[in-house]
């Protein structure tokens, strides 16, 4: 890919900023920037209130190919997107589960009724989804679920736990991992299902997190339903669509992603300005070198996004692990610039400052969307081509 | 920008690649500079010429090409003078003659402060000896930490002049020209002390654009042994890797425990990030010039960093075998500290582009 600016994605670029000066005001703006990874609990009416604007404006599916209703967007356009989304500092997207996970699987192995069923309202912002992958058992070994469904009667009906479910209470559907064949192991015997979640069968629990917060929850499936044809590919060949969907959940957002980390890094130096840390040599260094860093994340991601072959199989692998302990520090640095002033909680009970949330929340940075432990076996195996043991 | 590589940079790539499998293998940087082999660089490849210009005999590609090759002299650690004189190479644009004798395999080093490169390190007064071409000054001046100066026929200089840096060109054999070998911890590049007394010099630097040209031949520098210690980390990732594959203690292939297997994952990963920095380096000399000041010495600090971690990873990877004078692994390690400490430490590299880049000052926060 060649990353050259032309002159229609300097247009490109222009409206999306001019669009997000005129739109971002008000309650959206008052939001700055909240939701995402570890704020999902953050101001959730608002943003749902965001997302439906950002679908009418035609904003939502900027990738997908025009005949599903999408711009047809270059990956270069989708980029910018991005950028310039984290740079105006507008709210965590409360749908990047549709819109980014699960839509890309619908347009690689739905039916056409599915399409027309499920896309336009990914769209226009109106249904949230989550995601049904986790189980108590089955964490980084997603292949140990053991959620069933049967198909009876023309419907699937479901019996069993999911976990780690982001947004659960908000969600219209979820997309949920599931075994349809009793007695099948490990890779087979799994139906990809669309689930509603409002339904007398499904009973969802807040997790509560070493935050104090709660934006994941425990999801209880008994003999919960949902429509026969709502199988993504054929029952049984789940784990193909299941990986196809983790094979979406990074990519273009990566730019933005570190737009938004330089946002909060920048926050930190201020800090460390206002605390007097920054004259401390060794906080000084810190700093300069999680710049640094930043920009190897930076660099790193263009390199992927530019389709370079040297690019070996894996590097979604490497940019995980590059990014996430990263990001763990800046959360160890956000609280270290503020010394013993960031042993006390900004109110009671547990009310945290956004320096003291980010220390916390970052620790899942490292364990969420594969450990890093899971990580560094992908790279042992897919990029350096180690044995398995 | 450009990030992938084209058809030709990766056919270059394969080329000299393959090349230097046979020419730069264990025992033959073991030996040292070989003429031969420079020549067969020079003639068959002519990689001396890559960035240079059409008219003078150059391929008229950019620094990315000199960088695919780097990759690679550093991949096999050749013990030529390739680094100085690709970069030397960029800083003769006003001397068409001295670019021709490039072109031609004249080897070149650069006689630059070790520590601090963008500092001028000699002395320059008006007057003229006998060479190179029509020489202007005359230079004086020790400097020490000359890479391959042994082996020079040409040095680019930087000096003080009229309370302002310039650069300068002095023919290797001039009269008050003094060149030193110096043995060196990293035995497969050479070293020398340059001495200037009264060396006849031609100033490559127009008055008011010395600063400017002695920045940008630092930041060409840095660049260059970014981008060769992502090579020599390349190689050593993959002689670690194909070790683990085969060495079996308690019955098992050492690959397949796991501690050993994140070890590697590890190093794989600081490695992508580092070359993914260094090729955008490469790139941004020709490519985004304007961008260099702070990406060169950035890159340097991720590059030769990284590969003091990868190589000391491969010792301990390799076990006993890999601390023995036999091994190569400590040839690439010797090289990965002594490129870590010359021009300049990661530290203060670091601290430098952190400097340049203004992310430490409180304008720019509150321009934020």
């Amino acid at each position: 890919m060649d990353l050259r600016h032309r002159p229609e994605d300097e247009a490109f670029r222009a409206e999306v900023r001019a669009w997000l000066h005129d739109h971002l005001v008000g309650d959206y703006a008052a939001l700055d920037g909240a939701g995402g990874p570890g704020r999902e609990h953050e101001g959730i009416e608002v943003r749902r209130a965001w997302e439906r604007e950002l679908g009418a404006a035609g904003w939502i599916g900027l990738g997908w190919p025009a005949e599903h209703g999408g711009r047809g967007a270059t990956l270069l356009q989708q980029v910018i997107f991005h950028e310039e989304y984290a740079a105006a500092g507008a709210p965590g997207r409360v749908n990047h589960m549709g819109e980014q996970l699960l839509a890309p699987t619908l347009l690689a192995f739905g039916t056409d009724a599915q399409k027309a069923r499920f896309l336009p309202g990914i769209l226009s912002g109106e249904e949230l989804w989550c995601q049904g992958y986790s189980e108590p058992d089955a964490g980084s070994d997603l292949a140990a679920v053991r959620t069933h469904a049967r198909l009876r009667d023309g419907q699937w009906r479901i019996d069993g736990q999911k976990v780690w479910t982001s947004l659960a209470e908000h969600a219209d559907w979820s997309f949920v991992v599931t075994r349809c064949e009793p007695g099948s192991e490990r890779h087979k015997g799994l139906a990809y299902l669309l689930v509603p979640m409002r339904q007398p069968g499904i009973e969802i629990r807040p997790i509560v997190q070493i935050t104090g917060t709660a934006e994941f929850s425990e999801v209880f499936f008994q003999d919960a339903v949902t429509d026969g044809d709502l199988c993504v590919g054929a029952p049984g060949e789940g784990w193909k669509v299941a990986l196809g969907t983790l094979a979406f959940e990074r990519g273009v957002a990566t730019l933005g992603q570190q737009i938004g980390f330089e946002r909060e890094l920048r926050r930190v130096i201020a800090t460390a300005h206002e605390t007097g840390a920054i004259e401390e040599p060794a906080l000084r260094d810190r700093l300069a070198d999680a710049w640094v860093e930043l920009r190897v994340l930076r660099y790193n991601a263009l390199r992927t996004l530019a389709g370079d072959p040297t690019a070996a199989a894996g590097s979604a692998s490497v940019a995980k692990l590059l990014w996430g302990p990263w990001h763990r520090r800046l959360g160890e640095l956000a609280v270290d610039v503020r010394g013993v002033a960031a042993t006390v909680a900004a109110g009671a009970p547990y009310d945290l400052s956004e320096d003291q949330a980010l220390f916390l929340y970052t620790r899942a940075d490292t364990i969420y969307a594969g450990s890093d432990e899971i990580q560094r076996n992908i790279i042992a195996e897919r990029m350096l081509g180690l044995p398995r043991g | 920008m450009e990030f992938a590589f084209t058809e030709e940079q990766e056919e270059l790539r394969a080329v000299v690649r393959a090349f230097l499998a046979q020419r730069s293998r264990s025992e033959q940087v073991r030996a040292g500079f070989a003429p031969a082999t420079w020549a067969q660089l020079i003639e068959q490849m002519e990689l001396t010429a890559v960035a240079l210009p059409e008219a003078v005999g150059g391929a008229g590609a950019s620094f990315v090409e000199a960088g695919v090759a780097l990759e690679e002299t550093g991949r096999a650690l050749l013990p030529a003078p390739y680094l100085p004189t690709v970069v030397g190479a960029t800083a003769l644009a006003s001397a068409p003659l001295l670019q021709e004798r490039v072109v031609g395999g004249a080897v070149v080093a650069l006689a630059l402060d070790a520590r601090e490169p963008a500092r001028p390190v000699a002395v320059a007064r008006a007057g003229a000896g006998d060479a190179p071409a029509a020489p202007t000054h005359l230079l004086d001046g020790t400097v020490p930490h000359v890479l391959d100066g042994a082996l020079a026929q040409l040095l680019v200089v930087s000096a003080t002049v009229d309370g302002e840096p310039a650069l300068f060109a002095v023919e290797a054999d001039a009269a008050g020209v003094t060149i030193a070998a110096q043995p060196t911890l990293d035995g497969t590049r050479g070293q020398a002390t340059v001495t200037l007394d009264g060396a006849p010099a031609l100033r490559l630097s127009a008055p008011g654009e010395g600063a400017a040209a002695l920045e940008r031949l630092a930041g060409v520098l840095w660049v260059a042994l970014a981008i060769e210690a992502v090579g020599s980390a390349d190689r050593c990732l993959a002689m670690t890797v194909d070790y683990l594959r085969e060495r079996v203690q308690f019955g098992r292939v050492l690959g397949t425990f796991q501690a050993l297997r994140h070890r590697c994952a590890d190093l794989a990963a600081e490695l992508e990030g580092a070359r993914a920095t260094a090729h955008y380096a490469a790139w941004a000399v020709d490519g985004a010039p304007a961008e260099l000041a702070v990406v060169a010495p950035l890159a340097n600090a991720v590059c030769t960093r990284m590969l003091l971690h990868v190589a000391g990873e491969t010792i301990q990877l390799h076990g006993g075998i890999g601390f023995t004078w036999e091994h190569d692994a400590h040839l690439y390690f010797k090289r990965a500290k002594a490129s870590e400490l010359l021009y300049g430490t990661p530290l203060e590299l670091r601290r430098l582009a952190a400097r340049r880049s203004g992310i430490l000052e409180p304008a720019v926060q509150a321009a934020a």
